[in-house]
C-alpha cells in the first residue's frame, strides 16, 4: 500500500505466482460449442437475460448515469516439477461478478460470489448509492453478442489437454535445463493455464461474452561453481494452444534459456555505476518502453492531470525516431484481447508518432472525461476489481539499423539483456532492473554482468534515444497497477539510449 | 460475524471428511471470508467508493505421499465436492514424495482474544464517517500551498474469518479486522515533479493514527523533494530511513523462506548458526504481539504461531519453515506456513538525528523504487530518492540515483541503529546507518 501510486511490471519466474491454468472436463463441459451465450449465461452465471437487464435498471434507480455488471468464470490448473520429481497440480475456479454504477466522474462498486438474483441486487443497490436523485429508467434491447474479433487462437488449447499431456511439457522443460550444464544443481519447471468465460453487460444495451485462454510455461534454473550460485528463468506463452509448444517455441528451448542465463551468470561481475551509454536487447526490453511510455500514457493520470503526460498531446515528447503504440489484436499474445473488459473492441492505439504524442490509452470513464472515445484499454484483474485504463501489447516500432550496427557502435556501454522488472511514478520517473547484462567494449559484447538498475525522467530518456534496430521481440509481463495485475505484453528492437544511469559498484 | 464461524467450521469438517472418503490419506481445508469497505477522494470528491463481499476455499489432499490442491470462490457444494473428486484423481499422477503431509497435532496454548485481532467498532462505524475522514486527510495535506496535486486519499476498512480444518483433527478459526487511511501528493514545477504520501493501518479502531499526524507526515515527505539534483557517483555512507530500512529486511525475510533455501534459492542456504550480520542486529518474528499487523494464533497448516529468534547478536538461528521446508531441511517447522508475521530489527539507541550528525558526506535515502533484488546471490540494486548530509546537516533533495550492494555484506555494515521502530506493517526496522554503499548518479 505504501506504493500506491507506483506501477509495476514483473516478470512471474516462480512458481505459485501468476496462477493462470485449466481443467479439461470442466472447460469441455461448461463451454461446449453451440451453445448460444444466453443458454451459457444461464447455465454458469445462473441468470437470464431478463435477470440482467432488471439488476442494471435497478443500478440506475438512484440516479447513476451508468451501470454494468461484470461475471466471470475462471477455470485454471498448474502442475509443478522440482527436485526431479511432479511435486503437486493445482485447479482453481473463479466465479463471480463486480458491479459498477458511474455518476459523473464518481464511482460505485461492488462484488460478490453468490449468484443469485438477490445477492446480486443488493450488491447493486449498494454500487447505485454513489448516485442520490432516484429515477426509473428502462433499458431496451438487450442482445447477447460475441466479439466481431477473434485474436486468440481456440484449436488444441492447453486448458483442454490431460494432466499427463502437461507433465510431458514440463518434464522435457525440466530436462533441457538440468541437462545443460553440470553446474545446473536445482531446477523447477512449472506450467499454469487458465481458460475464462467473461460476460459483460451495461446500461447502453451491451451483453457480450468472451472467452480467453491464458498458458504461461515456466522454468527457472540455479546453477553452482565454487560456492558461487546464480539463478537463471525461461518462460513462454500466450493465448496459445499446444501447438505453439511444438513449434513455436518448445519447451527445450524454454529450459535452455533458464539455464544459460544461470551459467552465464556464474562469470559475472558487479556493473559499473554511473551514467553510460545502454543498449536494450530486443527481446526483454520492452518492460522500459511500457514503464517510460505505457504507464504515463494511461488516460486515468491525463485526466486526473496526475501524469506527467497529461498535457503534452500533440507535443514531441520523444526522439523523431520514436513511435510506439499498443496493439491488442496482435494474434495470441499474452496481452492480447478481443474486447477490453468493459466490452470495447480493442483497435491498435498510437501513442507516440515520430516523436510526437498522439494518443492516450481510455477506458469508458476516461474517454468520458476526456471527451474522447473509449479506445479498448479498461481492464480489470477480475470481477473483483473495477476496471482501469490499461496496457496490452505495448511496442517500440522497429527502426533502420541491423542490431551488429548498433553493437559496433558504441565504445563503452552497458548491453542490457535480460530483466527482473521496472517501476514508474507519475512524476516520469522510472526505473528498470536488468538480470544480466554485458559490457560493451570497442564495439563488442564482452564482460558478462549482474543485477543492475537503471534510472532515469522518461522524457529525458525518450529524447536520448538515438539508433532503433530492424529486428523484434517480445516479452511477456504481469504488470501491477493500483493493486491490480493484468497479463500484458511488450515488444521492441534492439535499440540505444545515448546516456543513462547504471546502478553498479562504484 | 460469529454467527458464521459455526457454519464455516462445519463446512471445512465436513469437506475434511468427504476427502478422507474419497481415498485421501490426509486433507486440509482452509477457507477465508471477508468484507471490505472503501472510498477514494481526490480533490475533495468521491472518486470510488467499494462495498463488497468475498469467500475462497482452498483444499490439499495427500494420497500415497502424493499432494496436489485446489481452490475456489464458488462455495457451492457441487463445485467443492468435484474439485475434490478432481484433486484425488490429479493427485494420482504426481510423484510419491517422502517430505509430504500435514503437521501433527499441536494444540492453540494462546488465548486468541487475548491477541486483540479483532475490533467491533471498526464495523460499527458508519461508511459517512470513513469518508469523512478520507476528505478531512486530504483537506489538510492541500492546505499546505507546497502541494501542487492530490494523487488521492482513501479509507479502507475490512473484516476477515480464517478457517482451517484438517485430517489430523485440528480445527480452528479467528476474525480479524483492520482500518486503513492514507494520501498520495505531488509537490515541485511543471515537468519536475515529486510524489510520495504516507498511509497509517490498525486492527483496533483507536490505533489509527491522527489525520492532522498522517496529512503532516505525508506533506513532509513530498515536499522535501523539491528542487532535488543529481550528485556524481560515488561510495558513501547511506542511513535508510526506518521505512525504508523496513523494505530491506523483507528482503532478508523472502530469502530466509524455507522454499527458497532448499532449492538453493537463497544466498543464506547453509547459513544457520553463522555470522550474517554485525553482532548489533538482532531480528525476531513474533506474531503474537497483541494487536499487530501480523499477528495470528495459527499458520495456514494451523501450527501454532511463536515468537521466534532470527538472528542474535548477528548470528542466524531461524528460517521459516512450513512442514515441507522443515522436513526438506530436517528441521521442524516453526509456523511459517503464512510466511512472516510481525518481522523486526530490535531497536537501538540513536536518534535518527544523532545518526545523520555521525556522518560527514553520505545520503539519507527516503524511498526506492524499482525491483532490482536477487535473492540466490543477495545482490540489490534499486533506485533511490533522498537527502544529502554533509557535515552532520541535511543539506538537500537528491533524485535519479541507485544504490547497489549485496544484502549480507550490507547487514555485517550496519554501523547504528536507531531507537524509532514502530511497527506498521508485517516487516518493521528502525533507521539503520550502512557504513559504506555504491551511489550511481552523474
Amino acid at each position: 500500500m505504501n506504493n500506491i501510486n507506483r506501477r509495476n511490471f514483473l516478470k512471474n519466474c516462480g512458481i505459485g505466482m501468476g496462477m493462470f491454468v485449466a481443467s479439461g472436463s470442466l472447460v469441455e463441459a461448461l463451454f461446449a460449442k453451440g451453445a448460444s451465450n444466453a443458454e451459457v449465461n444461464e447455465k454458469i452465471f445462473g441468470l437470464s437475460t431478463e435477470d440482467i437487464k432488471k439488476l442494471l435498471e435497478i443500478g440506475l434507480s438512484k440516479g447513476g448515469d451508468f451501470s454494468e455488471l461484470y461475471f466471470e468464470f475462471s477455470v485454471s490448473n498448474s502442475v509443478m516439477m522440482q527436485e526431479d520429481i511432479i511435486k503437486s497440480s493445482s485447479e482453481s475456479i473463479t466465479l463471480g461478478v463486480g458491479v459498477r454504477v458511474i455518476k459523473g466522474a464518481q464511482t460505485g462498486f461492488g462484488y460478490t460470489n453468490e449468484l443469485t438474483f438477490d445477492k446480486i441486487k443488493n450488491v447493486v443497490l449498494t454500487a447505485a448509492a454513489i448516485a442520490n436523485s432516484p429515477k426509473s429508467t428502462v433499458i431496451s434491447g438487450m442482445l447477447p453478442k460475441d466479439p466481431v474479433r477473434q485474436v486468440y487462437t481456440m484449436d488444441n488449447l492447453i486448458s483442454d489437454q490431460k494432466l499427463e499431456t502437461k507433465i510431458d511439457l514440463i518434464k522435457s522443460a525440466y530436462s533441457a535445463a538440468q541437462n545443460y550444464d553440470n553446474k545446473i544443481k536445482k531446477v523447477t519447471a512449472s506450467i499454469a493455464d487458465s481458460f475464462s468465460l467473461i460476460t459483460i453487460a451495461n446500461s447502453e444495451g451491451l451483453l457480450i461474452s468472451d472467452r480467453r485462454p491464458q498458458v504461461r510455461l515456466m522454468v527457472n534454473a540455479t546453477a553452482e561453481d565454487n560456492g558461487v550460485r546464480n539463478t537463471g528463468v525461461g518462460n513462454d506463452g500466450g493465448r496459445i494452444g499446444l501447438d505453439f509448444y511444438k513449434t513455436q517455441s518448445t519447451p527445450e528451448q524454454i529450459g535452455k534459456k533458464a539455464a544459460h542465463e544461470a551459467i552465464t551468470l556464474l562469470t559475472a561481475k558487479n556493473a559499473p555505476a554511473g551514467e553510460l551509454p545502454i543498449i536494450l536487447n530486443k527481446n526483454y526490453s520492452g518492460v522500459m518502453v511500457h514503464e517510460a511510455v505505457g504507464h504515463p500514457l494511461e488516460a486515468d493520470g491525463a485526466w486526473k492531470k496526475t501524469s506527467i503526460m497529461w498535457d503534452k498531446m500533440g507535443q514531441k515528447v520523444a526522439s523523431p525516431i520514436v513511435t510506439i503504440y499498443d496493439d491488442a489484436t496482435i494474434p495470441n499474445l499474452r496481452g492480447s484481447l478481443n474486447i477490453d473488459d468493459e466490452g470495447t473492441p480493442t483497435e491498435n492505439v498510437v501513442l507516440i508518432e515520430k516523436g510526437k504524442l498522439v494518443g492516450f490509452l481510455n477506458d469508458k470513464l476516461a474517454a468520458k472525461q476526456l471527451k474522447t472515445k473509449p479506445n479498448g484499454h479498461g481492464r480489470r484483474e477480475s470481477y473483483a476489481n473495477n476496471p482501469i485504463p490499461r496496457m496490452n501489447n505495448t511496442v517500440l516500432a522497429p527502426g533502420e539499423y541491423t542490431p551488429e550496427e548498433i553493437i559496433k557502435s558504441c565504445k563503452k556501454g552497458f548491453f542490457a539483456d535480460t530483466f527482473q522488472g521496472g517501476m514508474v511514478d507519475s512524476t516520469g520517473k522510472f526505473t528498470f532492473s536488468v538480470n544480466l547484462g554485458y559490457l560493451v567494449e570497442d564495439g563488442k559484447l564482452t564482460q558478462p554482468l549482474k543485477n543492475a538498475t537503471l534510472i532515469g525522467s522518461n522524457i529525458e530518456v525518450l529524447n536520448n534515444i538515438d539508433m532503433i534496430g530492424n529486428d523484434m521481440g517480445f516479452f511477456l509481463g504481469t504488470c501491477g497497477k493500483d493493486g491490480q495485475s493484468v497479463p500484458v505484453t511488450c515488444g521492441t528492437p534492439t535499440f540505444r539510449i545515448s546516456k543513462m544511469t547504471v546502478g553498479g559498484e562504484a | 460475524m460469529k454467527l458464521n464461524k459455526q457454519n464455516l467450521l462445519k463446512l471445512a469438517e465436513d469437506l475434511v471428511k468427504y476427502a478422507k472418503q474419497k481415498g485421501a490419506d490426509q486433507a486440509q481445508i482452509h477457507i477465508g471470508d471477508s468484507t471490505d469497505f472503501s472510498v477514494e477522494v481526490r480533490n475533495q470528491n468521491i472518486e470510488k467508493l467499494t462495498e463488497a463481499s468475498a469467500r475462497g476455499l482452498s483444499i490439499k489432499v495427500i494420497l500415497d505421499n502424493k499432494v496436489a490442491t485446489a481452490s475456489s470462490s464458488d462455495m457451492s457444494m457441487d463445485t467443492l465436492k468435484k474439485l475434490i473428486d478432481n484433486a484425488i484423481t490429479r493427485a494420482k499422477l504426481s510423484s510419491k514424495d517422502e517430505f509430504s503431509g500435514i503437521p501433527e497435532l499441536e494444540k492453540i496454548e494462546v488465548d486468541i482474544d487475548s491477541l486483540k485481532l479483532f475490533d467491533p467498532q471498526i464495523l460499527e462505524v458508519a461508511a459517512d464517517e470513513k469518508i469523512r475522514i478520507a476528505k478531512k486527510l486530504e483537506e489538510i495535506a492541500l492546505k499546505d500551498s507546497r502541494i501542487k496535486i492530490s494523487n488521492g486519499s482513501f479509507f479502507s476498512s475490512g473484516f476477515g474469518a480464517t478457517i482451517l480444518a484438517n485430517s489430523n483433527g485440528f480445527a480452528g478459526y479467528y476474525e480479524q479486522t483492520s482500518v486503513a487511511t492514507g494520501v498520495y501528493l505531488q509537490a515541485g514545477e511543471k515537468d519536475n515533479m515529486y510524489e510520495d504520501g504516507w498511509y497509517d493501518v490498525s486492527l483496533n479502531w483507536a490505533g489509527l493514527k491522527s489525520v492532522e499526524d498522517i496529512a503532516k507526515k505525508a506533506v513532509n515527505n513530498t515536499t522535501r523533494m523539491i528542487g532535488a539534483r543529481k550528485i556524481p557517483t560515488a561510495l558513501m555512507p547511506v542511513i535508510f530511513e526506518a521505512n525504508i530500512a523496513a523494505s530491506l529486511f523483507g528482503f532478508l525475510a523472502g530469502c530466509l523462506s524455507g522454499s527458497s533455501i532448499y532449492m538453493k534459492q537463497s544466498f543464506l542456504t547453509g547459513k544457520i548458526n553463522t555470522k550474517i550480520a554485525n553482532e548489533k542486529v538482532n531480528i525476531y518474528d513474533n506474531g503474537l504481539i497483541p494487536g499487530l499487523i501480523g499477528t495470528q494464533p495459527f499458520d495456514g497448516e494451523g501450527v501454532p504461531i511463536r515468537n521466534k529468534t532470527i538472528v542474535e547478536n548477528g548470528i542466524l538461528k531461524n528460517y521459516f519453515l512450513d512442514t515441507y521446508s522443515g522436513k526438506k531441511l530436517n528441521m521442524k517447522s516453526n509456523g511459517s506456513a503464512s510466511g512472516v508475521t510481525n518481522f523486526y530489527l530490535e531497536k537501538g539507541t540513536h536518534t535518527p538525528e544523532q545518526i545523520i550528525k555521525s556522518i560527514d558526506k553520505g545520503l539519507y535515502i527516503t524511498s526506492t523504487i524499482g525491483q532490482g533484488t536477487v535473492p540466490t546471490t543477495g545482490d540489490i540494486s534499486k533506485g533511490a530518492f533522498g537527502l544529502m548530509i554533509e557535515k552532520g546537516e541535511l543539506t538537500y533533495p537528491v533524485h535519479e540515483v541507485t544504490f547497489s550492494g549485496n544484502l549480507e555484506t550490507m547487514l555485517n555494515d550496519i554501523e547504528m541503529i536507531g531507537n524509532d521502530l514502530n511497527f506498521r506493517s508485517s516487516v518493521n526496522s528502525p533507521t539503520i546507518k550502512i557504513k559504506s554503499l555504491s551511489i550511481a548518479g552523474q
